[in-house]
């Protein structure tokens, strides 16, 4: 329990965040058996508005943060040859209050008393009079825990990176995932605070009546606006920008090549690093700002896409110019541009003020994030776990269900969403709780509602292959894939201080054999005994760096 | 066919007067050209798998310049340009002949007209063949004013008065309906809009009047 | 880390973090003209963009490296970086010279 070692946290806030997903999964699921017809009486208005609010808060907050929090924190040092993060007892630290924070939300829906006002809180919405209850409570008070260990671990993952690499890897040898993780890290120590400023100003507003969004004594609501978007549009790079890392580590792998466009890569996640601060308005095109404004934020959000089109192209390009071989990561892969492609191809649409005034708010922006963030994030996560899952459990997998899995969240997920596309473009407004059958949407949500169950059958049976994985996968020697990067280096499951003797690097990181530096390191264990003592006490960071020195 | 399957009584896709047309007309482009996109993306990333010797002539600065850069580049700023042009034909600039006051409360919409004439009947009356500006405004929460078929959508947020100028081709029913989340009965705020032929529009305010 | 790897982590981010601020800028001297009705609204605009465009012109034309050291991966990022900052700038600021700054 007490534990700082950070592959255990890592596993820890992984396992969490993937509970939360299934219960995100099972409200969303309520959520398409209400609508899959019109006048629908299954749950009313009051539920449902929980259940929307509890699914975006719980995707977004609970799960897709802490999942890349954990796999950074598992992954990171042992990709950079540490041994530990730079600050363990932080890591503990960020884990429990997240873990608290997401309690909280989620005793609260047990009791019928979660927030109900969406996972965006609009005010004056969710201010006192018109949200008397706990509910709006409940929310602001669980998610300022859970973005304190977000900054927190945003703060680590950033000094570990610049302060624990391993000898000789200096930032221009580091693999790109490095890069990546850098500048998310950087982002969300910029983005938070303003959710936490917002999230404290709309408590003081509620509970000591201080008129900070209340326009009748001299307050805005767009306010609330403002700071929630300036969070919430890094927000989505921020959960992107980590699926692009693995993939980065993923693909050359499969294509038995080095990444094509290193430098050009690391100057468009930069580049998207800063861009994506300058976005937040089109969330608010339709509040009534100047077109002026307007403007500066259509020009920023389309020119996103360019170093978007960069990686997507340098990727291609890997493919292209290795030997690209086929395996399970690969397939999901392969779902991610599909998916992620549609996703950004409709963002570039959003990101047209006209065009907004009408797909605002209606399904069909449900249909773009939910193909920006499924196919930008749970896609690669899956691609990441049949990946990198061998490396947790020492076992590969069976490959026996994988296949179908795949095909049925694929197909599942494109069934429910592609057919969203147009439900919005027919009017269907988003977070309504049933319609009426005059409108001509009901087809559309009865098929999107069967592709939805079709997509949950695929991942349960997802969870049952890693599940026969973990129990009966075969043991394997050493780097599965061939991979080139660190972290294939250590033994397989992991010894708790990663290497017994610290990696030296004398060439870019991404093109290392693993296969034969992981026995030479682990041999070096009488070497540094101090390491073999650490390691019982489970603290591996007071190891000393024995081949450091040198 | 398409186009009959897209048609319904608050589709953005069955515009009904210019300015939605023009929005729809917008989309239609952007579709074709998204579709184009896409299906350059994977063909090339079916080539890259399937066929690789038939790409492992283009360098690693053609696939990023060119995907990258000279790809996308062009087609963004023209998209772009485009759009704020039209945005700017969109914008209720100057004054609209006529200009009708639209209140927001849970959960139901209220109009008003100008010299405080008009039936309140929770109907958005307005003359078809001209464009009309709505005044919309919350009395409590936020809502969204949002007509499909005759344009976009403007937030009716308390504290602001947001303007959007509609336009109907013909006098007939079209409905709107609100699009911001609202609390409970953000599933009932739809509203009729009725579009009169001018004189009958008149004829309908001076009767109200008296 | 070396004085060099330090400085071009700094190039990295120099370009785009001008251009952050010429955005807020922009943003607050469009919101200030029309609260305060500003005759020379559209001028001073004009006038912002074109100082914002000065330092990333400066920055995207600078050597990353300096002379006789070895360009790394870090200080041709950063080269490219700040070129984008560059690009970025004239058209994302571009909107200033023709679009509504009011309505
Ligand atoms: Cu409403």
């Amino acid at each position: 329990m007490s534990s700082v070692n950070h592959t255990v946290l890592g596993k820890r806030f992984m396992v969490v965040a993937l509970t939360f997903f299934a219960i995100g999964g099972f409200l969303s699921m309520l959520i398409r058996a209400q609508l899959a017809t019109p006048n629908s009486a299954f749950i009313g208005p009051e539920i449902y508005n929980q259940i929307f609010t509890m699914h975006g808060t719980v995707m977004m907050f609970l799960f897709a943060i802490p999942m890349f929090e954990g796999f950074v924190i598992y992954m990171l040092p042992k990709m950079l040859g540490a041994r530990d993060m730079a600050f363990p007892r932080l890591t503990a630290y960020g884990f429990w209050c997240y873990l608290f924070g997401g309690s909280i939300l989620i005793i609260a829906l047990l009791v019928g008393a979660a927030p109900d006002s969406g996972w965006f809180m609009y005010t004056p919405l969710s201010s006192r009079p018109y949200t008397p209850g706990i509910n709006a409570d409940v929310w602001l008070l669980g998610l300022t825990f859970v973005e304190i260990s977000a900054v927190t671990a945003a703060i680590e993952i950033f000094i570990s990176i610049l302060k624990m690499r391993a000898p000789g890897m200096s930032l221009a040898r580091m693999p790109l995932i490095g890069w990546y993780m850098l500048v998310t890290s950087g982002m969300m120590i910029v983005g938070f605070p303003p959710l936490i400023l917002g999230a404290i100003l709309l408590e003081l507003e509620r509970a000591f009546d201080l008129p900070f969004f209340d326009p009748t004594r001299g307050g805005d609501p767009l306010l609330w606006q403002h700071l929630f978007w300036l969070f919430g549009h890094p927000e989505v790079y921020i959960i992107f920008l980590p699926a692009a890392g693995a993939l980065s580590t993923i693909i050359p792998v499969f294509a038995q090549r080095t990444i094509l466009g290193y430098r050009s890569i690391i100057a468009a996640i930069v580049a998207m690093g800063f861009l994506s601060f300058g976005l937040w308005v089109h969330h608010m095109f339709t509040v009534g700002i100047p077109h002026l404004a307007l403007a500066f934020f259509s020009a920023a959000s389309a020119l996103v896409a360019v170093p978007t089109a960069i990686q997507i192209f340098a990727w291609i390009g890997t493919l292209a110019s290795g030997r690209p071989r086929w395996d399970i990561p690969m397939l999901y892969v392969a779902g991610f541009f599909c998916v992620f492609v549609i996703g950004g191809l409709t963002g570039v649409m959003l990101a047209m003020v006209p065009f907004n005034t009408q797909a605002h708010d209606s399904y069909f922006v449900v249909a773009h994030l939910h193909y920006v963030l499924v196919g930008g994030f749970v896609f690669p996560m899956l691609a990441g776990i049949y990946h990198w899952m061998p490396h947790i459990s020492g076992r590969q997998s069976l490959y026996r269900l994988s296949v179908p899995a795949f095909w049925l969240i694929f197909i599942g997920f494109n069934l429910t969403f592609f057919l969203m596309h147009l439900t919005g473009l027919m009017g269907m407004p988003r977070r309504i709780s049933t319609y009426p059958s005059n409108w001509g949407w009901d087809w559309l949500n009865l098929l999107s509602s069967i592709g939805g169950f079709i997509l949950t059958m695929g991942f349960c049976l997802v969870l049952a292959d890693l599940v026969l994985q973990w129990r009966f996968g075969r043991r394997y020697r050493r780097d599965p894939w061939k991979a080139q990067t660190l972290e294939w280096a250590t033994a397989t499951p992991p010894a708790p201080y990663n290497f017994a003797a610290l990696p030296r690097v004398d060439r870019r990181a991404d093109m290392l054999e693993p296969a034969k530096i992981g026995p030479v390191l682990a041999g070096a264990r009488a070497i540094s005994a101090s390491c073999a003592m650490a390691s019982r006490k489970r603290w591996a960071s007071t190891c000393s760096p024995a081949s450091r020195s040198t | 066919m398409l186009l009959a399957g897209c048609s319904g009584e608050l589709s953005a896709l069955d515009p009904a007067g210019p300015r939605a047309a023009s929005l729809a007309t917008l989309w239609w482009i952007m579709l074709g050209g998204a579709a184009l996109l896409f299906a350059l993306v994977m063909v090339l990333f079916g080539i890259a798998y399937l066929r690789p010797g038939w790409l492992s002539r283009i360098t690693p600065m053609q696939w990023i310049v060119g995907g990258g850069l000279v790809l996308p580049i062009p087609i963004l700023v023209l998209l772009t340009g485009a759009a704020l042009v039209l945005g700017e034909q969109l914008l209720p600039k100057g004054d609209a002949p006529l200009r009708i006051e639209g209140q927001a409360r849970q959960w139901a919409w209220s109009f008003g007209y100008p010299g405080g004439a008009g039936p309140y009947d929770g109907t958005l009356h307005m003359p078809a063949g001209e464009p009309v500006d709505i005044a919309v405004t919350s009395a409590d929460v936020i809502h969204s004013f949002w007509v499909p078929r005759l344009g976009g959508k403007i937030d009716a947020i308390p504290g602001h008065v947001n303007v959007i100028r509609l336009e109907a081709d013909e006098p007939g029913i079209y409905w709107g309906q609100c699009a911001e989340y609202c609390g409970q009965g953000h599933d009932g705020m739809q509203f009729r809009v009725e579009a009169h032929a001018p004189e009958d529009f008149a004829a309908l305010m001076a009767g109200a009047a008296q | 880390m070396s004085g060099a790897n330090q400085r071009a982590l700094v190039l990295l981010v120099a370009g785009f973090t001008i251009w952050s601020v010429g955005f807020v800028a922009l943003y607050a001297l469009q919101a200030l003209g029309c609260a305060f009705g500003w005759p020379q609204h559209r001028a001073i605009l004009i006038g912002a963009y074109v100082v914002s465009l000065l330092p990333l012109i400066w920055l995207a034309m600078m050597k990353t490296v300096r002379e006789g050291e070895p360009a790394t991966s870090l200080s041709v990022a950063a080269l490219w970086a700040n070129r984008a900052a560059l690009a970025s700038g004239v058209l994302v600021f571009l909107p200033v010279t023709f679009v509504s700054a009011c309505i």
